[in-house]
This record gives structure tokens, C-alpha cells and sequence, in this order.
């Protein structure tokens, strides 16, 4: 209110200076002036800029030229690229951003005492959400560097006896990245492809394993472009016939949305992320089991901290951060996923009535709060530059500074065009209604208004027949 | 304590929503504001006083945390979001410092 009232304010000050001294400069349409006058004296500060930037809606002009500084912000619609900080979260870590700054691995004062009481207790918080003992967590800045030293370390420390990891194609690139790295150490990846929904095929799996010889298989648990849930609780039990294969998951997109429990899906090892539980960013934890023992060779040396997997002083405010934010998401996980999952049905049912030939990619029984759309006859890239009133990614964010189309939906077999033309909608705990209905219109809208100007749409209302693409699992 | 009385449990609700309105971010109002209200429904015709005892001091707790959230919150308030209808302020805490006006009355 106070800073709209200055505002205001000021722009009438501005607007008196510039109807005195820029009064002359200001030019009409039937009022042609001096070319060299018009090229040294600007728009003045009354005149309203909307007036001659193009707006969003006109299609054509440099779209880049819309002035990013906007009176209002984007919504936001991509929590599987970050999540904000749940208010909570950020009001218990505060304590240990200021006065209790101690060293958890102090042991000969209070100071260090409390670090080390309050790294204990989020320890124990984010051990509950996913069914582990307290015991296994280890802290790391989070899912990437869990994922590193989990891929690496189990390979390279069974590397004398077992050189083969399976994994999938449509990973993280943290996880493929890891699994390039130890191929040019000489170990032999399996890249498992996955079926047209997304999800793995378990007996492809099985053949996959070579008994003694492989010592890891690493599958997320959802997957952070589509939303696909791998049927982790069915892999967990199957490779427990074989004796010294650990099974690994990714589950920074998982951990606090679906029940996790590490003892009933026989996992080994997993990874969390913090900014992806409404959590802070550059925290995470790994999950690695003590009973039976897990072994792994660690990639940091030094202090020998969290049980020497991971040297380094632990940043306790944002631990703090994400045992807090573990303990909301266990206690709000029905609530959330409840609300998650009607946002999404409401997404899912505004677009596709209003909208044609509309594909969603992955599996239907997928994560809902991850809804992946690929919009026929439209690119992606401009989809996503008419709709600077809508915070989205096309493919995942790492990915989506390149033009290249996203490898996972390449995984699921889209043809490069659907992939081209994708957009993931993530929905989290603070989405509203008011938002979804706002995205409808605005897709609506815009996809019309994209079709209208494209060649191919104006086809296909003819009816010519373009392909044989399988439109709609609806 | 004593099981709470009606009244210290309506002022619990009333003190719950108005802290939840107070974030300046429209996000976390909405949320918290519906957060509370749902909880309150979902325990309206609870009967067992411990229950209702253990509920009551969970929620003064969650109170505190709120008002500290939304403290917190109003200290790096941005630019509304395009879904706000503008000229409506969402608080009367608005501007305001941080701790004045986050609370209120009891
Ligand atoms: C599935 C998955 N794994 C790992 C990561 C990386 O997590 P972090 O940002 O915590 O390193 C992400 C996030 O981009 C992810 O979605």
C-alpha cells in the first residue's frame, strides 16, 4: 500500500516536470515532427510505455522486448525445478542463522552443544519421512552431490570385483553424468530404455544383471520432467535375490510426496534434495544403509564427518531447514497430495476441453503435480515466450537453455516435434485455484492464437492427414 | 492446563487466521489461511477433552511460528503476482514494521 501510494505519487510529480519542460516533445499521430527531433528527444515519462512496446499478445514482434521489470510477478509453475521455502521452515532456521552459531562437531562447549542437538533432532526428522534409522542419513549440499557420491562410491568401491551399473535413460543428468564419469574409468553402464509411458520394464531389468559382476543399479523414483513413478516397491523386492547388488533411487522428487519407506522397498541407497521439500537449496541428504552395510568409497576426504562418507562442517541452519521441512511434509503429505491431485485434474480437464490435439506425456498415474503437455503444431520455445505471465519450463531447467528437445521425452519415443512443443506445469503445496484457472486461459488463448499464424494447423483444419501420431490417451 | 474453554478456542481460531492473512505473499496467505481453517473444521465435533487439550497447545505453538513466518515474510514483500486483484490489500498489516501488527489482541 505505502509503496503504491509513493509510487503514484511520484508519477504525478514526474508528469507535472515533464507536461512543463517535455510538453513540446510529446508527438501525435497527425503531428509529424522533425526527424532529428524525434531521434534526440525520447518518450517523455508521461506518456505510457504500454503505448508503443508490444504487448504480449502481439504475436510477431520481438517478444524479448517486453520490459522483464512488469508491475506484476509471474506465477509461479515449475516446483520441479526448485519449491519455494515453506514461511516455517525459514522461521526455524532463523535462530541458527544469528545467535546460536556454533560448530556441531565443537564438543568441548554449549555452543557446539546446542549445533549438535539441533542437527541430531533433523536428523531424526528426515530419517521419519522415509522410514530409515536416524543412523543412515547423511548430510550433503544436496540431491546432485548425494547422487555423485553414491553412483561413484559404491561403483569404485567394489570396482576390484564388480564393473557394471544399471541405470535408466531417462535419469537426471547428475545420475547420467556420474555413470559417463565411471564408464571412462573403464566400468560397463547399462542404460535401461523405458516403455512408452515412462516406466521401466522389470523383466528387461532382470535380464539386464549379471550376477557378481554388477554391483549397482540406480532408478529415481519419479522423474523430474514427466513425473513417471518407477515401481520402486517391485524392483526393491526383486533385486533381493541377487546377493550384492544395491539398489539405488533418486527420490529429490519423491521425498515428501509420496510415502517413502526404505525398509519396505528394500532400498539401499537414496538421495534428497532440500529445495525440492520446501526446503532451503544447497542442502540434501543421503540415505545409506548401515544393516546390511552398505559400503562406499567416499569422494571428499577430511574431518571424517557423517561417519566419513561426507567431511566438512555441517551447515547447521539449513539442516535444521530441511528436518523441518521433512517433518511438515510428513504431517501434510495426505493434505498436499490431496490438493495436488485436484489442481492437476483441474489443469488437466480446463485444457484438453478447450483445447485439441493435446498429449500428456507419461505415464497417467504418474505424480500429479507434474503435468507435462505437448501442444501439436505449436513450438514450445514460443509457448513459453507468450507466456511471461506464467513462470514454466519447457523439459527440466538444466535442460532448458538449450533448443535441443529434452532426452526424456525422447526416452518415452514423442516424436522430436511433440517434444519440441512440451511444457512441464508443476504444481506444489501453495498453488491455487485462482492460478490454475488463470493458466487455463491463458494456454487456451495463446495456443489458439499460435495455431492461427501456423501453416501446418491451417493443414490439418483442411483436413489433410500429417501423420499417424496417437493424439490423445485420453 | 485445563482443557480450553470455548471461548480461548474460538480466540485460537480468530488469532490463527488473522496471522495467516498477515503474509504478505499470496501463496502462503491463501495457504495458511485455508490450512487453518480446514483444521479447525476437521476437529470441530471433537469430543475428547485430552484431544482437544493437545490440539489447543498445538496450536499455540503453530500460532507463534505463524506470526514469526509472516513477520518475516512482510520485511521482503516484492511485487504482487498477476492472479491479485490489485487495489485490494490483502492486510491491514501491510508497511507496517515487522512485529507491530503481526500480533494482536491476547
Ligand atoms: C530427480 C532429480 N535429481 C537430482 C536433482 C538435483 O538436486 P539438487 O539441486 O539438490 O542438487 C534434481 C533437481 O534438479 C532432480 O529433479
Amino acid at each position: 500500500m505505502l509503496s503504491r501510494s509513493l509510487l503514484s505519487r511520484s508519477l504525478a510529480r514526474n508528469a507535472k516536470r515533464a507536461s512543463g519542460t517535455l510538453s513540446q516533445a510529446r508527438r501525435t499521430f497527425v503531428q509529424p515532427s522533425a526527424v532529428d527531433k524525434a531521434n534526440i528527444v525520447g518518450t517523455p515519462a508521461s506518456v505510457d510505455d504500454s503505448l508503443f512496446t508490444p504487448r504480449q499478445d502481439m504475436l510477431g514482434f520481438k517478444l524479448e522486448a517486453v520490459k522483464s521489470t512488469e508491475k506484476n510477478r509471474p506465477i509461479y509453475l515449475d516446483m520441479q525445478a526448485t519449491t519455494p521455502m515453506d514461511p516455517r521452515v525459514l522461521a526455524a532456521m532463523m535462530p541458527y542463522f544469528t545467535d546460536m552459531y556454533g560448530n556441531p562437531h565443537s564438543r568441548t562447549h554449549a555452543y557446539g552443544w546446542e549445533a549438535e542437538q539441533a542437527v541430531d533432532d533433523a536428523r531424526a526428522q528426515v530419517a521419519k519421512l522415509i522410514g530409515a534409522d536416524a543412523k543412515d542419513i547423511v548430510f550433503t549440499s544436496g540431491a546432485t552431490e548425494s547422487n555423485n557420491m553414491i553412483v561413484k562410491g559404491v561403483a569404485r568401491f567394489h570396482k576390484e570385483k564388480k564393473k557394471h551399473v544399471i541405470t535408466t535413460q531417462t535419469e537426471h543428468k547428475c545420475v547420467l553424468d556420474s555413470c559417463r564419469k565411471l564408464s571412462e574409468e573403464g566400468f560397463d553402464i547399462t542404460y535401461l530404455p523405458v516403455q512408452s509411458n515412462g516406466v521401466i520394464d522389470l523383466a528387461e531389468l532382470e535380464a539386464a544383471i549379471r550376477p557378481g559382476e554388477t554391483s549397482l543399479v540406480s532408478i529415481m523414483m519419479v522423474n523430474n520432467e514427466t513425473g513417471v513413478i518407477q515401481p520402486i516397491e517391485e524392483i526393491g523386492a526383486m533385486l533381493r535375490k541377487y546377493r550384492g547388488v544395491y539398489f539405488h533411487t533418486d527420490a529429490a522428487q519423491a521425498v515428501g510426496k509420496i510415502p517413502i519407506n526404505v525398509d519396505e522397498m528394500n532400498i539401499d541407497l537414496l538421495s534428497i534434495s532440500g529445495h525440492k521439500v520446501y526446503g532451503p537449496k544447497g542442502v540434501g541428504a543421503a540415505y545409506v544403509r548401515r544393516r546390511p552395510r552398505v559400503r562406499l568409497e567416499p569422494i571428499l576426504s577430511g574431518g571424517g564427518q557423517e561417519r566419513g562418507l561426507r567431511s566438512g562442517t555441517l551447515p547447521t541452519p539449513l539442516i535444521v531447514g530441511l528436518g523441518e521441512a521433512c517433518s511438515i511434509a510428513l504431517r501434510e503429505m495426505d493434505a498436499d497430495h490431496a490438493r495436488v491431485k485436484a489442481l492437476s485434474d483441474r489443469l488437466i480437464k480446463g485444457v484438453t476441453a478447450r483445447v485439441e490435439h493435446v498429449v500428456r506425456n507419461g505415464d497417467v498415474n504418474g505424480y500429479p503435480g507434474c503435468v507435462n503437455l505437448s501442444f501439436s503444431y505449436v513450438e514450445g520455445e514460443s509457448l513459453l515466450m507468450a507466456l511471461k505471465e506464467i513462470a514454466l519450463s519447457s523439459g527440466s531447467a538444466c535442460t532448458s537453455a538449450s533448443l535441443e528437445p529434452s532426452y526424456v521425452l525422447r526416452a518415452l519415443g514423442a516424436a522430436e516435434d511433440m517434444a519440441h512443443s512440451s511444457l512441464r506445469f508443476g504444481i506444489g503445496r501453495f498453488t491455487t485455484e485462482a492460478e490454475i484457472d488463470f493458466v487455463i486461459e491463458r494456454i487456451v488463448g495463446t495456443v489458439s492464437k499460435l495455431r492461427d499464424m501456423s501453416p501446418l494447423w491451417e493443414m490439418v483444419q483442411e483436413g489433410i492427414d500429417l501423420s499417424t501420431i496417437n493424439w490423445s490417451q485420453h | 492446563m485445563a482443557s480450553p474453554t470455548r471461548a480461548q478456542v474460538l480466540s485460537l481460531y480468530g488469532n490463527l487466521l488473522r496471522a495467516s492473512n498477515s503474509f504478505y505473499s499470496y501463496n502462503f496467505r491463501e495457504y495458511f489461511v485455508r490450512n487453518t481453517r480446514q483444521r479447525f473444521r476437521a476437529h470441530q465435533s471433537e469430543a475428547d477433552s485430552a484431544r482437544i487439550k493437545a490440539l489447543y497447545e498445538d496450536g499455540l505453538r503453530e500460532l507463534n511460528v505463524i506470526r514469526q513466518a509472516a513477520a518475516m515474510n512482510r520485511l521482503y514483500a516484492g511485487p504482487r503476482l498477476v492472479v491479485e486483484k490489485s487495489g485490494t490489500p490483502p492486510s491491514p498489516y501491510e508497511g507496517g514494521k515487522a512485529g507491530e501488527g503481526g500480533g494482536d489482541a491476547s
